[in-house]
């Protein structure tokens, strides 16, 4: 089997290839904005309603517990702060597409929602105890890692069969396989089109190297939180399709962190009741 | 995750995305008693209190038997089944690692059963794959789903009814 479709077609040629709406990628640039503030923020998000009605829904919900309902933007940045709108935003913006099935890699609906928003949480979660990289960077990285494979599934239609076949009978981890029967792998559609997307440069070298992290030339520790957080969350066996647990998992992440093998059973545990309180969240966005 | 359900004589009992945590079921075939725990790590923290005794092998085993007693079942009579502990590769040579949190979970159930002195039916462990148990007591029928290899019967309870009486 080889390759037929270039990653620059399956970019161009995808024909129902999710989007993320501009206002939520303007309000993820300007969070990274040292003069940034409530009100940048809320004119950014008020220039799309759709999108400004859920971040509003969602930051009302039992989640975060708030006293007074919030009606007004600028007020939720400010009683939430820049980074967790930020989040919400993205949340809100990538759900509708998450939760779709992506039968190219067998996942059923909802389970690509599943390992993204656990990655998030898992990668946020890694960030904030290592204290090695921005919990809001870790988790929108944790949250898009795998967007290479909504592009991919539909050019993988029933390849996944094959795929794994192969990689059981060389040996091989599942983005190896990809590489050599596709000539490319999850990680790079998923930088491609996080490039082409405009996203933000951390997002797009988590996409890549998230199978592979000692390859990462910059935003190493982002690219280990989300690394770690992967495998966390697939562990527990979020969102597991075809390709399954068939992956590598560096040791070396864990070091760069600071962290030791020992530690991952409590953050495992942290990871789950963390991804448990979250459900209040869900409920709102399935509604 | 990390539940504990018990059910008598009728319905069925679901352990969902199992990946390196263990789906452990017993089953008392006189009363018709079938409990289920979803076990995600070995064991319990010493610094730390156990939110749900079902989410650690150690902890879960023994909260296992005390739901399946509440329930009216003899513990004594049970047969188990298990199965998840599924892992990640690791890179480069693998040096004795305390990563692989689905073998070590395997081996903690295995070494809890076997301090009971636990009559194992049936295990299906390991691998790669992300698994889904369903046990029918109605039908005694055990089964187990991954994505890549189906569905399949991993064992059938009430033949140990019937090998019993």
């Amino acid at each position: 089997m080889s390759h037929t479709i270039t990653i620059e077609e399956i970019v161009s040629k995808t024909t129902d290839l999710p989007t993320i709406p501009a206002a939520a990628i303007k309000v993820m640039r300007e969070t990274q904005n040292p003069d940034s503030s409530a009100a940048t923020i809320a004119r950014i998000l008020v220039t799309d309603q759709a999108l400004s009605a859920r971040v509003l829904r969602l930051a009302n919900s039992a989640y975060y517990g708030l006293v007074r309902k919030v009606t007004d933007l600028q007020d939720a940045v400010v009683i939430l702060g820049m980074k967790s709108v930020k989040n919400l935003a993205l949340v809100a913006s990538t759900y509708p597409w998450m939760q779709r099935p992506i039968t190219g890699y067998c996942l059923g609906p909802e389970q690509m929602w599943q390992h993204a928003f656990g990655a998030a949480v898992g990668a946020q979660l890694v960030a904030r105890i290592s204290k090695k990289a921005p919990e809001d960077v870790a988790f929108t990285a944790g949250l898009l890692h795998d967007i290479g494979k909504v592009a991919l599934s539909v050019w993988l239609e029933n390849k996944v069969g094959a795929i794994l076949l192969y990689a059981g009978r060389e040996g091989l981890s599942f983005d190896e396989a990809e590489r050599r029967i596709l000539g490319y792998d999850h990680c790079q559609v998923g930088f491609h089109l996080a490039t082409e997307w405009n996203l933000p440069e951390e997002v797009a070298h988590a996409a890549l190297w998230h199978h592979d992290p000692d390859k990462a030339k910059e935003d190493q520790f982002i690219v280990d939180c989300v690394h770690v957080g992967d495998y966390i969350c697939s562990s527990m066996g979020f969102g597991l399709g075809g390709d399954g647990l068939l992956y590598k998992f560096s040791e070396n992440s864990l070091e760069r962190l600071g962290l030791k093998p020992e530690d991952l059973d409590q953050i495992t545990d942290e990871f789950v009741i963390r991804y448990e309180e979250y459900e209040s969240l869900f409920q709102e966005l399935a509604a | 995750m990390a539940e504990i359900k018990v059910i008598k004589g009728t319905g069925q009992l679901t352990c969902l995305g199992l990946g390196s945590c263990i789906g452990l079921l017993a089953y008392d075939a006189e009363s018709g008693v079938c409990g289920m725990a979803h076990i995600m790590l070995p064991e319990a923290f010493k610094d730390k209190p156990v939110d749900k005794p079902g989410k650690f092998a150690d902890t879960g085993v023994p909260a296992l038997l005390a739901e399946i007693e509440k329930a009216g079942g003899n513990i004594r009579r049970l047969t188990w089944v298990f199965t998840g502990g599924a892992q990640v590769f690791k890179y480069g040579a693998g040096t004795a690692s305390k990563l692989d949190v689905g073998a070590r979970n395997g081996e903690a159930v295995n070494a809890h059963l076997k301090k009971l002195g636990a009559r194992i039916l049936a295990q299906d462990i390991g691998g790669t794959s992300g698994r889904t148990m369903v046990a029918n007591i109605e039908t005694g029928e055990v089964r187990v789903r991954t994505v890549q290899g189906g569905e399949k019967t991993l064992c059938q309870l009430k033949r140990v009814r019937a090998e019993a009486a």
